[in-house]
């Protein structure tokens, strides 16, 4: 999933009049025992929050940067919208706080059943889940079926189809109107059963934990999902043990696009079916928050307050140094990386690829971020905590591969010039004339980023033509377009959609997924189909196999030098000194659900 | 004066018509952020976009298109529906537009009398301590970045996060219920924006009333043995004030349209909000409506300045 560009767009907007990229002072080293110790820490700090005694009751403001794309659970794809629904829906599973990787059941009873071919998934539904009101009935598989089926109408425009195509008879294009799926058949009210073209069920058991699997009454929903663009947005019927208050036909009161969202306790919701204890009476969450330094004073000094995301850096550097107790840093599961495109010259040469990789400074791209604080130097793409990352040689990296690894994140020009050389390069630098288009946002920290990997390509001797656009242009119209030839997008970011490495490398590098019109987010053009060929075997597999098969998948993409990955983010979240705040980090986000008032 | 009235609004509908051309032309014609990909999401099929650009009537023709866009811009003064969220983009505006009017209007009434105060003794008091103390501070106040002032006021001001806890903080109006609540929290962001334009409008109206002082009728009207308070005010101001009554309608329009970074720094929302978050966003509808609301604001702020005008001076009625 990419995180929210919004997010860190207006955080980062918001913030710029404040942001002073020397004001992190991080420090050019980031050892790696360093940055192992602070991602266990993490884990540790957030484990102990999530199993602290904690009171009910209490009102929590939180002052978010940004807001949420969608609150139906059809809809919505980035990190914001899924801290509100996990507060306010339940998918048919989903992650405690104490551990990202492993899901538990939620809306489903016990584990996914799966046939020996692997080619079918039996899930059990709960008893007891009922609705919130204007609905107020009980929660049947029909509804999950439903929710299946309207995610791929084009009124509601469901984000993510690629990973549940794989059910037989699931639309390949957008449908005008919900249409049954036929692989999705339930037997009785508490049974949901898919059929699946693939004998894929692993992966696909992982991706039930997304959003598409909120139940939505169908009776209810369908006039709203009737027009071209579905209005459920507004009239979303919750299952959580929060809710957003409505009207008595189920207008949502409590959402005020770009203003705030109130949450209040579901009446309807039954405690003994859930996992989650709910401690806070309310939530009032103020979205697309002014101006960054003023919103995380007023948490760091007020009460009852959260911040949804990375403080500006000043602040940040104060926090950790000073004030100490009113934060968590969580992985946020993701890398930001500069793409190289591969059909664009000179990036069409191996070699010349290779020397980019290791000549260039990360340790300076994220000094524009933030510095230190803000995560850690990528050595490769499986990023920290996440299922893979110590088979793909964790924060060391792939040790057989001298251009990139723990040894040069500063850059090693020397290393460069021999892989220059080798592209055919007496000097060490690139000597051609072709000049490289690099794309990147016009507010920090991208710009701040973009502007660093200019910089670093000319000191190698590159030509760049800079273009600053728009936050979300550089990706929609830019990056995304492959006619544009945009040689290096000054910074790109995949997160994770759930806790599986496929889901972190395969968008993102499958040669048969280029989209050659628009909407590509294979930026660096990777078509290598020996890589292809071992994410179709690797998808095949389950546990310790299958994160040896995408770890060697991590390793084919840093041996064909297809992009430099330079961070694995952290996400700071701030919280008052009274709050006992509990991330979860498979958002990254705060959990409302867990957090309290002390 | 009834006849010039109908005729300065008609101009000003035809205005709006044309304002309307350029925005569509600008939106819809020159490259820019494709709509139905902005709604589509992160990793759109080109199915996808395809159904949705035809569910936003993109794939129409251009005139098709604008007839569409005027219709319901004009007669039921409907933007359509923000890209990024699905929202009646006419109940984003007005939900938010009585914000900046109160934000504007409170502002305005401060730096209005403010400015018209300080100029008058500015210019009565010509060369005097008084007279370069006022024109000093104004000229600080002019060069005070209105962002760079609101964030030092909540610093020093604000009961949150201030050193001296007086005043409601950032985000506070958006918590305060009724009239005299709100005007409450509005105090500092109704100072911060009003400090520089009174400084503007207090040298605006020192120089015009200077030059206002030398005219022969006030010596007349002096002559007559007036009370000097009564040629300055009745004689002087009158006419001294009329270009400062041109710059404040223009600068009320434009504050309609949005005082962005009053609002930000002060977590109000306002127009102004909306439409940064919607620039930011590509959200073209939203981009659209507060474009629209900041054009309808400068035209009629025009329209009551010139009726304005030819009751302050009769020459204008042309």
């Amino acid at each position: 999933m990419t995180r929210s560009h919004l997010r860190f767009l207006l955080a980062g907007v918001l913030g710029m009049l404040a942001f002073v990229v020397a004001a992190c002072g991080g420090s050019s080293s980031s050892s790696s025992s360093s940055s192992g110790s602070s991602a266990s820490s993490s884990a540790a700090a957030t484990k102990k929050a999530a199993e602290a005694p904690a009171k009910k009751g209490g009102k929590i403001t939180m002052l978010a940067s940004s807001d949420v794309d969608y609150v139906d659970p059809g809809h919505t794809y980035y990190t914001f919208g899924e801290m509100i629904t996990l507060a306010t829906n339940r998918p048919l599973y989903s992650f405690k706080p104490t551990d990202a990787n492993k899901p538990v059941p939620d809306l489903a009873d016990g584990e996914a059943q799966v046939s020996a071919d692997k080619k079918t998934v039996t899930v059990k539904i709960k008893s007891g889940i009922k609705y919130a009101p204007p609905v107020n009935r009980e929660v049947t598989s029909k509804d999950v079926k439903y929710a299946i089926e309207r995610f791929f109408s084009s009124n509601v425009g469901g984000q993510y189809p690629g990973y549940f195509q794989v059910i037989e008879g699931a639309p390949k294009k957008p449908t005008t109107g919900v249409k049954p799926i036929s692989g999705i058949t339930t037997p009785d009210d508490h049974t949901i059963v898919f059929k699946l073209t693939e004998p894929t069920a692993v992966s696909f058991i992982a991706a039930l934990v997304m959003p598409i699997t909120v139940p939505v009454p169908e009776e209810y929903a369908k006039p709203f999902d009737a027009k071209a663009q579905s209005t459920y947005n507004t009239h979303v019927a919750f299952t959580g043990p929060y809710m957003i208050p409505n009207d008595s036909s189920g207008n949502l009161t409590g959402y005020k696009p770009g203003k705030s969202i109130t949450m209040v306790r579901n009446p309807n919701w039954d405690p003994k079916t859930d996992y989650r204890p709910a401690y806070a009476d309310s939530y009032f969450i103020r979205t697309n928050a002014s101006d960054a330094n003023v919103a995380a004073r007023q948490v760091i000094d007020g009460s009852n307050m959260l911040l949804d995301t990375n403080p500006p850096s000043n602040i940040l550097k104060d926090l950790v140094t000073k004030v100490k107790d009113q934060y968590t840093s969580v992985p946020s599961g993701g890398y930001r990386y500069f793409p190289l495109n591969t059909e664009v010259k000179p990036f069409d040469n191996i070699n010349v690829r290779k020397a980019v990789m290791a000549g260039f400074d990360r340790n300076a791209a994220r000094l524009a971020r933030g510095g230190k604080y803000i995560g850690d130097i990528a050595t490769h793409w499986l990023p920290p905590d996440f299922p893979g990352f110590q088979e793909s040689g964790g924060y060391k990296g792939f040790p057989d591969i001298d251009y990139f690894n723990a040894n040069n994140e500063s850059g090693d020009m020397a290393l460069s010039a021999k892989y220059f050389k080798a592209a055919g390069y007496a000097s060490g630098k690139y000597e051609g004339n072709n000049e490289l288009l690099m794309v990147g946002a016009n507010a920090d920290p991208g710009k701040a980023q973009a502007e660093v990997a200019k910089n670093q390509l000319e000191k190698m001797g590159f030509k760049v033509r800079l273009r600053l656009v728009p936050q979300d242009s550089v990706y929609t119209d830019w990056c995304q377009v492959p006619s544009k030839k945009v040689a290096m997008c000054g910074g790109a970011g995949w997160f994770k959609d759930f806790a599986d490495p496929q889901s972190m490398l395969e968008p993102v590098f499958k040669g048969s997924l280029i989209n050659r019109s628009s909407g590509n987010i294979n930026y660096s053009m990777l078509n290598d189909p020996k890589v292809d060929d071992a994410m179709n075997k690797a998808a095949l597999l389950e546990g310790e196999p299958r994160l040896k098969a995408w770890a060697a998948i991590d390793k084919m993409i840093i041996q064909d030098a297809a992009g430099i990955p330079f961070i694995w983010d952290k996400t700071t979240l701030v919280r008052s000194k009274n709050i006992n705040g509990v991330p979860n980090p498979y958002i990254a986000l705060w959990d409302l659900s867990f957090t309290s008032v002390k | 004066m009834a006849a010039y009235i109908a005729r300065r609004l008609l101009w000003t509908i035809l205005l709006l018509l044309v304002i309307s051309a350029v925005t569509f032309l600008i939106f819809y014609v020159l490259p820019s952020g494709d709509p139905a990909t902005a709604r589509a999401g992160r990793d759109p099929s080109p199915a996808l976009v395809a159904s949705i650009r035809h569910q936003l009537g993109l794939d129409r023709s251009l005139p098709a298109q604008y007839w569409d866009y005027t219709r319901k811009l004009f007669f039921h003064f409907d933007f359509g529906h923000s890209f990024t969220n699905n929202t009646s983009v006419k109940s984003l505006i007005f939900d938010r537009l009585p914000n900046t009017v109160f934000l504007v209007v409170g502002a305005a009434i401060i730096w209005f009398l403010a400015g018209v105060g300080i100029g008058i003794v500015s210019a009565v008091k010509r060369g005097s301590f008084w007279d370069r103390a006022l024109m000093g501070g104004a000229l600080v106040l002019i060069s005070a970045p209105v962002y760079w002032m609101g964030l030092v006021c909540l610093y020093l001001f604000s009961n949150d996060i201030g050193r001296f806890k007086i005043f409601p903080g950032s985000g506070a109006y958006q918590d305060a219920h009724g009239f005299f609540s709100k005007c409450w929290t509005l105090v500092m962001p109704w100072l911060v924006l009003a400090a520089a334009f009174a400084a503007i409008y207090a040298r605006l109206l020192r120089s015009n009333l200077l030059e206002t002082m030398n005219e022969d009728y006030i010596r007349t009207a002096r002559a007559k043995g007036l009370p000097e308070r009564r040629v300055i005010l009745r004689h002087g101001v009158r006419s001294a004030i009329t270009p400062v009554i041109t710059v404040l309608g223009l600068d009320i329009g434009i504050l309609m349209g949005g005082a962005i970074l009053t609002e930000t720094v002060f977590n109000i929302d306002g127009i102004g909000r909306l439409s940064f978050d919607a620039i930011q966003r590509g959200d073209l509808a939203t981009i659209q409506g507060t474009t629209m609301v900041l054009a309808a604001a400068v035209a009629i702020m025009s329209l009551v300045v010139d009726i304005l005008y030819a009751f302050l001076d009769p020459r204008v009625r042309y």
